[in-house]
């Protein structure tokens, strides 16, 4: 019951699982909130030999009553949230601006930015009260450069961006701190599972360093900003892509 | 486990200030710290302090604003470590005067020790981290870079300057794995802005701060620390900034 506790939105995959498995390694109590049941019984089975112990609860983070129920249920199991880790998102579909429905471009920004908004909302309470937590959000390269058929997707990651920067401002004063993380090209499954195996060798050597990130390695910038080496920063952006978008 | 272990570090103007608080905290993960700073005296103190600390220190009287002897300094890096994987470029002053007044050497001394120094001793240690295919390359650049100065022109263009210097270097050498990167401080609590600032002026600009307080020179260390360790191996190219949220970039 001592240890901290981070919950993790989208953990039970990709970079979420691999932040579960950063911040657990150590000794955070990870909560993972998603809607994929499998994905986030699988995370939690690589946990296994951790001494501390994780939790799974399904929720689609795109609805309020969801989002409320699950922070309620963490909040009486654990008494405390130290860290709150929204990775929850993703484009899931490309188009030329003329062929993006209302229904698709509001599906990505409740996904991405809805998501983040509900879910920060949700510890706001619990982490005045302690006088203290972090928040770190996340967007893309995207968010920065913009991308051809990603209208939706690049304005919702650039929205989390400034969403950030204002929360940080207004969390401040309660010794809360909110930052971004931006990764770019990563080889999780949701985004190699887009191309085969040239177009992807292909795109990862167009990045300076010549390969796309691991989930791992924007794990490490996440724990990053989430603990107390980050103590003075609040309201940036940290990047962590092999030098594809140096803004 | 230490997180720079078996690694040689080198930071400019690491005789007192954030510098010192960057050679005091890579000599604590393990790095041996080669104290490159124009003041003897300081630079020796420093050393004799992370010695004592059970580190591994070796001072150097450095002008970073001197080719002849950042390749000395180098040189001293190599003989003593047999190598260099890290490189601090904190060397830095901050003469006051508006662009009226200002005068050409004055110009000359702050582009020199900011921008040509860490140019210089960037240059410097490349061919080694090129040879050894990693490297960490780490620059401290400033608010006044991304905002400009009123009083500063020369320190703000030097400090922009690292920026756009940064983020060159780090296109170049990303190829053979060495990162590199800024950090942005915001106001800190050191002899640098002591010397335009009044004590309450300092103080006072806590005010302005979104964290309520001034920066210290372990939260910079800290943020150096992080840039050099394994954890960040594909950062490059960025500026973090580490200001207490001041600015958001
Ligand atoms: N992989 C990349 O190249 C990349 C690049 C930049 C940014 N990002 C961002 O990083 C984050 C994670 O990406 P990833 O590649 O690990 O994706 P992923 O698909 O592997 O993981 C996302 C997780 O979010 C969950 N999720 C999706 N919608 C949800 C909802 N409504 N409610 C609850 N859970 C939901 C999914 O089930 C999944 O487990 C996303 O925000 C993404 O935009 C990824
Ligand atoms: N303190 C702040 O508020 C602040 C804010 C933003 C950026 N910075 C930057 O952080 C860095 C460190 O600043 P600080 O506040 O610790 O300053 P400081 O004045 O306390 O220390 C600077 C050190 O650099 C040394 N130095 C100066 N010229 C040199 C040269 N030519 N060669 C080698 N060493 C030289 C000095 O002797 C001194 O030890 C500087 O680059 C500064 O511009 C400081």
């Amino acid at each position: 019951m001592d240890s901290k506790v981070v919950v993790v939105t989208g953990g039970a995959s990709g970079i979420g699982r691999a932040t579960v498995l950063r911040f657990s390694e150590e000794g955070y109590a990870p909560v993972i909130l998603d809607r994929d049941a499998e994905a986030g019984a699988e995370t939690l089975s690589l946990l296994g030999s951790e001494p501390v112990e994780g939790q799974f609860i399904r929720a689609d983070l795109t609805r309020k009553a969801e989002v409320t129920a699950a922070f309620d249920s963490i909040l009486s199991a654990r008494g405390r949230i130290d860290v709150l880790v929204n990775l929850a998102g993703g484009t899931f579909h490309k188009g030329a601006i003329h062929e993006v429905t209302p229904a698709q471009w509001k599906e990505c920004l409740d996904l991405n930015l809805k998501t983040t908004f509900l879910c920060a909302q949700a510890v706001i309470a619990p982490m005045k009260q302690a006088g203290r937590g972090t928040i770190v959000n996340t967007a893309s390269n995207f968010g920065i450069t913009g991308g051809a058929e990603r209208t939706h997707y690049a304005a919702s990651k650039a929205a989390i961006i400034a969403f950030s920067k204002s929360l940080a401002t207004e969390l401040a004063p309660h010794g809360i701190r909110v930052n971004t993380i931006a990764p770019g090209l990563t080889g999780t499954e949701r985004v190699r599972g887009k191309y085969d195996a040239d177009e992807w060798a292909a795109l990862s050597g167009t990045l300076p360093m010549g390969r796309a990130a691991m989930p791992e390695e924007i794990a490490d910038g996440i724990f990053f900003l989430a603990g107390d080496e980050s103590d003075y920063v609040t309201g940036a952006t940290l990047h962590v892509n092999g030098g594809m978008v140096m803004p | 486990m230490r997180r720079l272990e078996g690694r040689t570090a080198i930071v400019t103007g690491s005789g007192q200030g954030i510098g010192e608080a960057i050679a005091m905290a890579m000599a604590e993960e393990g790095a041996g710290v080669v104290v490159a700073e124009l003041r003897e005296e300081t630079a020796d103190a420093v050393r004799r302090k992370i010695e004592e600390g059970g580190g591994t220190a070796l001072a150097h009287a450095t002008d970073v604003s001197q080719e002849p002897s950042v390749d000395a300094m180098v040189q001293a890096c190599l003989e003593r470590f047999g190598k260099v994987d890290i490189l601090v470029n904190n060397a830095g002053i901050y003469p006051t005067s508006t662009v009226a007044d200002m005068d050409e050497d004055e110009w000359e001394r702050v582009i020199g020790t900011n921008l040509f120094g860490t140019f210089l001793c960037s240059r410097a240690v490349t061919p080694h981290m090129l040879q050894q295919q990693g490297g960490r390359i780490i620059s401290i650049t400033s608010g006044r870079g991304l905002q400009g100065a009123d009083n500063g022109a020369h320190y703000a263009s030097s400090k922009g300057g690292i920026i756009g210097f940064t983020k060159s270097l780090a296109r170049e050498l990303a190829p053979a794995g060495v990162a590199v990167n800024c950090i942005c401080p915001g106001v800190s609590d050191t002899a640098q802005p002591r010397g335009h600032r009044t004590e309450e002026e300092l103080y006072a600009s806590a005010a302005r701060i979104p964290l309520g307080r001034i920066g210290q020179p372990a939260d910079m260390a800290r943020a150096a620390v992080f840039l050099a360790s394994d954890r960040a191996k594909f950062v490059t190219g960025q500026t973090l900034v580490v200001n207490g949220g001041a600015i958001m970039q």
